[in-house]
């Protein structure tokens, strides 16, 4: 059985159907990345899966137990978790309290959410930046907090929306390989990119949405060559 | 401007007063005052927000409430220190005067009053709808960010915004001022039912603020016939929170929009 | 420990000066110190650490008010009832509130919450048959600890100072505590927080439940103390707007900040009330001008309030 099944997903927002009967099923242990352009409806998606947003139509399950129209909570609680792509920390606390409310998910002792708290950030690589202001962290050290935040809650699937948008050049890589190591322990991850290169580096599989449809789902190669795909999307400079 | 001001009725207290001095001093009747009064306040207004408003208008909205609770506070007191706690009456020798209309027979401050108001809200809605500084006040009002990039100067368009509203409240009190006692916690009891009004007529939608005023009033009045004059204001006050309850949004608001909280 | 050094310092002070002061003015002072600021400190638990700000807590106070008071004039049982029947009360209304606060936000909230505690204001100076009305309830004197009658102010500091005690260790317990973290989570950002499992809907009721229930229980003490219940006081939007003020100059969010808050504007306002009652009645305003002035600066630029000169975060 698959993890993530999404089946005919559909949402509208008054004239607009952000996502059309939506359907794709994510196997325990894959990397999928999820492209399109703008309006795709690709955000609208993570919303329907992640619980904020109550699809009009369709169904998603996790593993066979329904997500659909749970509360956001809820849905993290049975192992769904995500990132922002307009990242929220906590301002108000330090780096390691952020992660500690994603722990304390998990644990009901505070002591041991922070010692979780800890091994995350020592996991992401800001454990230096425990104590720090959130505030305080440059934009790269925020997606790596939220990054860390999320997996805190211990989630089977974790949703990626747009983890290397606003990265300068130099820190995408390292992103791109803690990403990797996560997935090579075993974590399932959707992830939403526009950035072609670090997709088809890390993906397995690519999901293409144009206009809230499915038009390319499969192979990374495959995908960047249908002639659907690179007509909305890619462009004809990117048939390899 | 998505800014509640907690102090709206204590500038409603100021236009009572000012009727009520302007009546005392110079004898002038509060329907002359009334013209005055609307320049004055637009000063008020933009005096107000320029050195209180505009500090706070992008900051979070608890910092908003609590400046506005602020000035509410030091101008309540500040009627209290100079006029003392003694209610004050504007006693116009037509103050007990009466016209009949239909079967039904009116007090004539209060019919002129009415009137005025009804006026105004159009006039209001009419600069809102068709104006060119209306068209700008409602773009700043959707989108600020975009409305900058539009070239619109968008502290001009809140201060304008801003005194207009206390310029209308102004105007409010010197017409209400011969009909009810003046004194400087006046304003509490109009201002909540101004509030009551625009939540229940959806937020941002003038014509819907006027239809839930009317119903407030039909329900207070109707509400007086059968259950008492004393439990009128109850009635609409529960009627307040159990549509608050059903439908956050208001009357005739965009649903989700209570939720975006202004 | 050094953190504790204020706290500690001020619940001495306020624990050891029945013993070294004779002044019934002087005490008088410091038992309502302690009631405002408990009160304050309740507020703070919804209005700080929930960030669900109400300015409709006086429907709470009143309620334990009333009910102190009606265990007394009407149903002849120890006041002590009173005060557990209000803190049950206000806790059912407290979660009516929370539902509240979860489908409005911001500034709509807090109109709601006036709402909420002018239907009671009403409901009570309406009610004759079961309140009194307007006139408001003397509270009977019946000497005695069971019976809350108590002459002696210094026990009447002991008494308010166990509830600032529980009040304050409560909103510590919200500083350390898993329910506290998350709760502070939600305040700063709620669907960031429902993205990361926290129960954000029932915190806040719970929060609101809590903060009502203690304010509750000032109020029930509160009537038993000065003797008297009068709905226009007891419900007023002034009284909600004195319990966010003095939470607010203390510090918002801080567990002591309340009660430094309430130190600093009770011992003002005492003291005015005593230079300026009667025929200058109307000058006690001055310092209310001072307070809300005060309060727009403060919100704006030294939002951490009196607690931000002891600790810069």
């Amino acid at each position: 059985m698959s993890l993530l099944t999404v089946r005919r997903l559909s949402k509208r927002f008054g004239g607009i159907a952000a996502n059309r009967e939506i359907s794709f099923e994510v196997a325990a242990g894959e990397l999928v990345g999820i492209i399109g352009p703008n309006g795709a409806g690709k955000s609208t998606l993570f919303e329907c899966i992640s619980g904020f947003y109550a699809p009009d139509a369709g169904e998603v399950e996790l593993e066979g137990t329904r997500l659909t129209g749970l509360s956001p909570d809820l849905v993290c609680r049975r192992g769904v978790a995500r990132t922002f792509q307009k990242l929220r920390p906590f301002q108000g606390m330090t780096v390691a309290e952020n992660v500690m409310v994603g722990a304390l998910t998990r644990t009901r002792d505070v002591r041991h959410a922070r010692e979780q708290a800890h091994e995350w950030l020592r996991r992401v690589g800001l454990l230096e930046k425990a104590n720090a202001h959130a505030r305080t962290l440059s934009t790269g050290q925020r997606k790596r907090l939220e990054l860390a935040r999320a997996l805190a809650t211990g989630p089977r699937l974790l949703l990626l929306d747009e983890v290397t948008g606003g990265v300068d050049q130099r820190s995408i890589p390292a992103l791109v390989e803690l990403v990797r190591e996560l997935h090579a322990g075993g974590l399932t991850l959707l992830l939403i990119e526009h950035n072609m290169r670090v997709v088809t580096a890390v993906a397995q599989r690519i999901i293409a949405l144009h206009l809230g449809e499915v038009i390319a789902d499969g192979a990374p190669s495959a995908v960047a060559r249908s002639p659907k795909v690179v007509e909305a999307y890619l462009g004809q400079a990117y048939v390899a | 401007m998505r800014v509640v001001n907690f102090a709206h009725g204590e500038f409603l207290m100021l236009g009572m007063y000012a009727a009520f001095w302007a009546f005392t001093l110079l004898h002038a009747d509060p329907y002359l005052t009334l013209v005055i009064a609307v320049p004055l306040f637009l000063a008020v207004g933009w005096a107000s927000y320029a050195l209180i408003m505009r500090p706070v208008v992008h900051t979070s909205h608890n910092v908003q409430v609590f400046t506005t609770v602020g000035l509410s506070i030091v101008l309540q007191n500040l009627a209290l220190v100079l006029w003392t706690a003694d209610a004050r009456f504007v006693r116009t020798s037509y103050y007990a005067s009466v016209i009949s209309f239909g079967g039904a027979v009116l007090n004539l401050a209060q019919a002129v009053a009415f009137v005025l108001a009804v006026a105004a809200t159009a006039a209001l809605f009419a600069f809102m709808r068709f104006s060119y500084t209306g068209k700008l006040m409602r773009a700043t009002a959707q989108d600020r960010s975009a409305a900058m990039l539009m070239g619109i100067d968008t502290g001009r368009i809140y201060a304008l915004t801003w005194s207009v509203g206390i310029a209308c409240v102004g105007a409010a009190g010197v017409l209400l001022a011969p009909i009810y006692p003046v004194y400087p916690t006046a304003g509490l009891q109009f201002v909540l039912i101004a509030y009551i009004a625009v939540v229940l007529g959806g937020l941002g939608d003038m014509a819907g603020a006027l239809v839930a005023a009317l119903i407030i009033a039909t329900v207070e009045v109707v509400g007086s016939y059968t259950i008492g004059t004393s439990w009128k204001e109850v009635l609409y006050l529960l009627l307040f929170i159990a549509i608050l309850v059903v439908r956050p949004a208001g009357l005739f608001g965009q649903r989700g929009s209570e939720t975006l909280g202004v | 420990m050094k953190a504790y050094a204020p706290a500690l310092a001020f619940f001495a002070a306020a624990g050891l000066a029945p013993l070294v002061v004779d002044d019934a003015f002087l005490l008088d002072t410091l038992v309502l110190i302690l009631v405002w600021g408990c009160a304050a400190g309740a507020w703070n638990i919804a209005g700080g650490y929930a960030g669900q700000i109400s300015l409709g807590h006086s429907a709470f106070f009143g309620l334990g008010a009333y009910a102190a008071a009606l265990c007394g004039v009407r149903w002849n049982i120890s006041p002590w009832y009173g005060v557990a029947i209000g803190a049950a009360v206000a806790t059912a209304a407290g979660t009516v509130i929370g539902f509240l606060a979860n489908r409005l936000r911001g500034p709509y909230f807090v109109i709601a919450t006036i709402a909420v505690s002018q239907v009671l204001l009403l409901g009570a100076a309406r009610w004759r048959g079961f309140t009194a009305g307007s006139e408001g309830i003397p509270v009977p004197f019946r000497a005695g600890f069971w019976t809350l009658g108590i002459a002696d102010k210094r026990i009447w500091v002991w008494i308010v100072l166990g509830l600032a005690l529980a009040v304050y260790l409560s909103q510590l317990y919200l500083e350390r505590s898993r329910r506290g973290f998350q709760l502070a989570a939600v305040r700063e950002d709620e669907d960031a927080a429902l993205s990361l499992g926290v129960r954000a809907r029932r915190l806040k009721v719970a929060a609101i439940a809590a903060s009502a229930a203690f304010t509750a229980v000032c109020g029930a003490l509160w009537a038993q103390y000065v003797g008297f219940v009068d709905p226009l006081y007891v419900f007023s939007v002034d009284l909600s707007v004195r319990f966010s003020l003095a939470a607010i100059i203390g510090g918002l969010g801080t567990a002591l900040g309340p009660f430094l808050g309430s130190l600093l504007v009770t011992t003002v306002e005492t003291w005015l009330r005593a230079e300026f009652g009667g025929l200058g009645s109307h000058l006690v305003g001055l310092y209310l001008i001072l307070y809300g002035s005060a309060l727009i600066l403060m919100v704006r630029y030294a939002p951490q309030g009196l607690m931000g000169f002891f600790y810069r975060r």
